[in-house]
């Protein structure tokens, strides 16, 4: 379960002061599956960033599964992401040097994973997104769709408690982008996934449990949740 | 700690393998030859001394040399004495000579130099001047009425230098030599030999009888010259030496050669830590570069591997086993390379003053070269990793 009260971020850049953020609580129930939505330069990638440790707001606070990941160190944030969370970026964020197979089972490698169940795990979730017989392929010989893909999955691997996606679907075909809507949906029903996704796509919506519309780095409107 | 470490080298290995060959190529070669330049101007220094040392030994002093104690000019019962020092144990020859100043005559011309007394056979167990004869034939026991000349001495033909020469002896030839007590004898020249050493190939033997005789000596010596079984452990044998009770002086080859070759190599050494340093610099600057640019370029990948939650320890460790890979193959590289030109150099030598040097590789200059290169490597690798990886994540991934 995640709670942020509060959250503000603000970028100063010389004289300029960018509020990204200006004062955005959230709660999101395990088990949720909340879209973020809201125009261009809203603030939903600032705050993904903030929820998925890989940013620190200038106020606020958060609280995931009951730690507050503020007061952790660098080191036990970064431990914190390894083991609780999945992060799907906006622009995929693949490693070059390693293939789109290893670039699933990294973080699997770093967990102490046993290799045979690492490479059957990674193989595996490769096929669910699509990329069975792309696996020994490297991200520049992938298309973006395969890449944002193989982001997917890495995000996957670990069964993460918490998914958090960045507009996973921006590179994809609307029919790949069902598919991927669609095993997020399953996830989330059938082993109680919990996932906050960032996207501004309309038809996303039916997807959605709940919906955090932000406007100019607040929320502007929050839907009921249609599971509960 | 150890899985961090097999994902480190996960990483670093993708990171070779998929990496800039060129590059890669290129750092290898720089270590390498790196390498060679640390281990070469060592080599060609021990080369020069051990040149040096076994000139002394072979042509000079043999290892120890035994000279009258204060005060006397000759080693009384030189043969008694040569008796004792041959039966301790590691002494393989002793060989006792009587040394005169004399002036030679030939042709109209003269020179003074030395000229020693030997019992050939005695000779022949320490010293190797009879291995290099040039012409004719080294001194038999018998050879009262001969005579065996140095290259330098017996001279070419109108050429004097600066040296004294006869210019132009050769065997067969009668060479008249005018001892200090005012006697004069006319020697056949039965040899010519050149040994590169100054002192020797400059002077000149006749047999011990003969000079003893001229000179009205009985069983003197003005010293023994000791060969002992391994060079390298003078100092143990002269102990040894004074042990058993002798009297006389006894020096080890180094101390007669001393200052001469302890200065030599003390401006060598400077040179050599000199190009040392300057190498190591390279190294590191080269290292530097390379893993700085290679941790540049990726700072965006650095940036995702933090992102999903690897750790910066292990970052770093990638990179500088990276380094060890690159310096391990550089250094083997280095070491082929080497090989190579120290082979080469032992086929065709470099010729100093005192003949060809040899290059001699000493271990401990080796592992010395390789330990600093490796230390050196793993600095320059891990600072500029170091330096990124500390990197805001998103900063990095935005790159
Ligand atoms: N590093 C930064 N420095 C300065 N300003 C920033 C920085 N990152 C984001 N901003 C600003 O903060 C605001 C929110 O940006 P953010 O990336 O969160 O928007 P977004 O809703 O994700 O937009 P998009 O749909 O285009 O991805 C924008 O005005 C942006 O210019
Ligand atoms: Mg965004």
């Amino acid at each position: 379960m995640i709670v942020a009260e509060n959250l503000t971020r603000v970028y100063t850049m010389g004289r300029v002061e960018v509020r990204a953020l200006g004062g955005v609580s959230l709660e999101v129930e395990k088990g949720e599956f909340v879209g973020i939505m809201g125009a261009s330069g809203s603030g939903k990638s600032t705050l993904l960033h903030i929820l998925g440790l890989l940013d620190r707001p200038t106020s606020g606070r958060v609280v995931i599964d009951g730690t507050d990941v503020l007061a952790l160190s660098d080191h036990q944030r970064t431990l914190f992401r390894l083991n609780r969370l999945g992060y799907v970026f906006q622009d995929y964020a693949l490693i070059d040097e390693l293939t789109a197979q290893e670039n699933v089972y990294l973080t699997s490698l770093v967990r102490g994973a046993d290799k045979e169940e690492y490479l059957k795990r990674s193989a595996e979730i490769l096929r669910r997104v699509g990329l069975g017989d792309r696996m020994d392929h490297r991200q520049s010989e992938l298309s973006g769709g395969e890449q944002q893909r193989v982001a997917i999955a890495r995000a996957l691997v670990n069964n993460p408690s918490i998914l958090l996606a960045d507009e996973p679907c921006a590179n994809l075909d609307s029919q790949t982008s069902k598919s991927i809507l669609d095993l997020f949906a399953r996830l989330n029903e059938e082993l109680d996934q919990t996932i906050v996704m960032v996207s501004h796509e309309e038809w996303h919506k039916e997807y959605f449990c709940r919906i955090a519309t932000l406007q100019d780095g607040l929320i502007s409107d929050m839907t009921e949740c249609r599971k509960a | 700690m150890f899985a961090g470490l097999g994902v480190s080298s996960f990483l670093a290995w993708k990171s070779i393998r998929r990496g800039n060959k060129g590059t890669l190529a290129l750092t290898i070669m720089i270590i390498a030859l790196i390498f060679v330049n640390l281990v070469f101007l060592p080599s060609i220094i021990s080369g020069v001394v051990e040149n040096f040392n076994t000139q002394s030994i072979d042509f000079d002093f043999g290892n120890l040399v035994v000279e009258p104690r204060e005060g006397t000019q000759y080693i009384g019962n030189a043969s008694d004495l040569q008796q004792t020092i041959e039966r301790i144990p590691g002494i393989v020859g002793t060989s006792s000579r009587v040394t005169a100043g004399v002036t030679y005559f030939y042709r109209g011309r003269n020179a003074a130099s030395t000229l020693y007394g030997i019992t050939p056979e005695d000779e022949r167990t320490v010293t190797r001047v009879a291995d290099y004869m040039t012409e004719g034939e080294f001194l038999s026991n018998g050879d009262t009425d001969a005579i065996v000349m140095g290259a330098i001495l017996a001279g070419v033909e109108e050429e004097a230098g600066g040296l004294p020469s006869l210019q132009g002896v050769e065997v067969g030839d009668s060479v008249e030599v005018a001892y200090p007590n005012g006697e004069t004898r006319t020697y056949r020249v039965k040899g010519i030999f050149e040994t590169q050493s100054f002192g020797v190939d400059t002077a000149a033997f006749v047999t011990n009888r003969e000079m003893s005789e001229v000179l009205g000596l009985r069983d003197q010596a003005s010293v023994i010259l000791v060969k002992t079984e391994v060079n390298g452990r003078e100092a143990e044998y002269k102990k040894e030496l004074l042990s058993y009770g002798i009297q006389e002086e006894i020096w080890t080859f180094q101390e007669k050669t001393g200052g001469v070759i302890d200065q030599a190599i003390q401006s060598f050494n400077i040179i050599n830590a000199i190009s040392t340093l300057v190498s190591l610099i390279i190294a590191v600057v080269v290292i530097f570069i390379v893993i700085f640019i290679n941790t540049v370029n990726r700072r965006r990948q650095i940036g995702i591997l933090k992102a999903i939650g690897i750790d910066q320890q292990i970052i770093i460790n990638s990179y500088v086993l990276q380094v060890l890979f690159i310096t391990t193959v550089g250094a083997l590289a280095g070491i082929a390379l080497a090989a190579g030109v120290t082979t080469y150099l032992t086929a065709y030598p470099l010729v100093f003053p005192g003949g060809p040097v040899y290059p001699v590789v000493e271990a401990s200059a080796v592992f010395r070269s390789i330990a600093s290169l490796f230390a050196v490597s793993v600095v320059a690798g891990y600072i500029p990793a170091w330096q990124i990886v500390r990197e805001d994540i998103l900063t990095a991934i935005r790159g």
